[in-house]
């Protein structure tokens, strides 16, 4: 490598760092000392500007207690607080409206409907999926009802699932088989699964169905809860009187099933018993760590009552 | 001074890339000497118990964060989707950190009480069991594996190192407090004196008889972003 001072290339008329490898066969290698294309340099020194500038304006430099602030007083926290409050003002007109209306009302004005269905939809997301699983259709395997059809336990009117969302439901089905602390033998409680076989129209050994009925309508005295037909508390009657919906007894007469309609699994049920738990999210109750504000049950309300068994 | 003086003299040179490697060095280290101001200063934050400790272990070997973030950032959707956002003092006592953006699950900073513990048995088995739509993969035998937490202590005294506050009595009771948190029905009197009265207590993989991995991931799983209490003024603050 050789050294040659800011010489003038001779074929580009371009000058040279002086840098020259490689000229032992006449045709060097050298490093030209192009300038700096202007469009590249005039960027360069604008991006310089603008770091100035950035740092006068936002949080930049890190000091001994804490870091510069910049003039404008921009962090990120402020505008977070900034974002929710202008969200929470575009929402006030129909929260407004969501808070001083009734569900019914509610239920006949559509575009607020649609408002508290979208808000609904998030919060079951957030609070009810877990059991119910997204979108309502619920888990058999640990007795979590569906919410997506119209057959309903406890009542598929707003008011009834507000009651449900609110204050909580307990399933109050007791344990019958002797070993369970209930009064009867697994003989007996057979007999009664087969009589719950015959009323859901499942194949079944008819005379342990006809000992069962004996004992459905009368000593076990199933029918007090799911009525003479076994149609449930919702639809039932027991000697005659309308039963108390508040029971939730289920019907046990079609093909739905809280958790399950094998012989294995009503069989487990009766001799067992089934006190599934919905929490109660509304105000005042602390049974599940967390409550709903009553804006927020509203909006769950309609929105369970409107994936399709609302009544 | 000419850029050619600079390039002939080696010294020279030599001098002035120390100078400048120094103020890279200086504005990347002096941060870390002012970490104490950066941190919040809230209260609740506590080391993880051993249970936890043993979870998060898992959690690292298979891998979650490839998926899962620790770090609800600042702005409203993940606010208004997965709570207040995370603070610099509730991962100060994570070695590594489990903070990042890249999220093909949800983010987990604050998935402890969100959900049961059987509905966390229930979706390590099949997540779609539960969610459908979910891509998770099954973790199915952590439910079987018997929990091999022999090394618990040792774990808290290197962690102790680094600067985690473990107390000599904590590192030396690692074992019975492992097992009291995953047996709520004994006595808890003493793990909950050592580490806080809210700790999380549950057969967490709903089989009483075994301590199995699943019990300390889902342990782990419900401790997370529950130590600051932000119904608190003080939190609010921050």
């Amino acid at each position: 490598m050789q050294d040659h001072k800011n010489k003038i290339d001779p074929n580009s008329e371009v000058e040279t760092t002086g840098h020259q490898w490689d000229d032992d066969e006449g045709y060097p290698l050298k490093e030209f000392n192009n300038p700096l294309p202007k469009w590249w340099l005039y960027t360069f020194y604008a991006t310089i500007i603008w770091a100035i500038v950035y740092w006068v304006l936002y949080p930049a430099w890190p000091l001994p207690n804490g870091n510069t602030e910049g003039m404008l007083g921009w962090t990120q926290k402020k505008q977070l607080a900034e974002e929710i409050r202008v969200a929470k003002e575009a929402q006030k007109p129909f929260d407004n409206k969501l808070a001083s209306l009734s569900l019914e009302e509610i239920n006949k004005d559509n575009s607020l409907l649609q408002y508290a269905i979208s808000g609904g939809k998030a919060i079951f997301g957030d609070n009810c999926a877990p059991c119910h699983g997204s979108g309502g259709v619920g888990s058999k395997a640990h007795g979590f009802p569906t919410l997506v059809d119209d057959d309903w336990i406890f009542g598929g009117t707003l008011a009834d699932i507000n009651e449900t969302v609110q204050n909580g439901r307990t399933g109050a089905m007791p344990a019958h088989l002797e070993s369970a602390d209930g009064a009867f033998t697994q003989a007996q409680v057979n007999d009664l699964a087969e009589y719950v076989l015959s009323i859901s129209n499942q194949s079944h050994d008819a005379v342990k169905a006809g000992r069962g009925d004996t004992l459905f309508h009368g000593e076990a005295s199933c029918n007090a809860c799911h009525g003479d037909n076994g149609r449930g508390s919702l639809k039932d009657t027991f000697d005659g009187e309308r039963l108390d919906k508040a029971t939730g007894a289920p019907n046990l007469t079609d093909a739905v099933w809280l958790y399950g309609g094998s012989r294995e699994t009503i069989t487990q049920t009766i001799a067992r018993g089934r006190t599934g738990k919905m929490p109660a999210w509304g105000e005042g109750f602390e049974g599940f760590g967390r409550q709903l504000d009553p804006l927020s049950i509203k909006q769950v309300v309609l929105y369970v009552h409107s994936l399709g068994g609302g009544q | 001074m000419k850029h050619a003086t600079i390039e002939k003299s080696i010294p020279l040179m030599s001098i002035l890339t120390l100078l400048m490697v120094m103020v890279g060095g200086l504005v990347e280290i002096v941060p870390l000497f002012l970490i104490e101001s950066t941190i919040e200063n809230v209260s609740g934050v506590r080391p993880y118990t051993p249970l936890e400790l043993k979870g998060r272990d898992i959690y690292i070997r298979e891998g979650c964060y490839n998926c899962h973030s620790q770090m609800i950032r600042p702005f409203r959707d993940e606010a208004e989707r997965y709570g207040h956002y995370s603070l610099a003092a509730e991962s100060k006592y994570d070695h590594p950190f489990q903070w990042g953006s890249k999220r093909t699950g949800p983010d987990l900073a604050r998935v402890g009480g969100k959900y049961s513990s059987l509905w966390h048995q229930e979706h390590m088995r099949n997540p779609r069991n539960l969610v459908p739509e979910s891509v998770m993969p099954s973790y199915s035998w952590l439910e079987k594996d018997a929990l091999d937490y022999a090394d618990v202590g040792d774990r808290m005294s290197a962690l102790s190192m680094v600067g985690v506050p473990y107390t000599e009595n904590q590192i030396k009771n690692a074992i019975a407090d492992l097992e009291a948190q995953a047996t709520p029905d004994s006595d808890t009197e003493a793990i909950m004196s050592r580490y806080d009265e809210k700790i999380p207590l549950d057969n967490f993989d709903g089989n009483p008889k075994k301590i199995t991995e699943l019990d300390a991931l889902v342990a782990y799983l419900q401790v997370l972003g529950t130590m600051v209490d932000f119904s608190s003024q003080q939190a609010k603050a921050q």
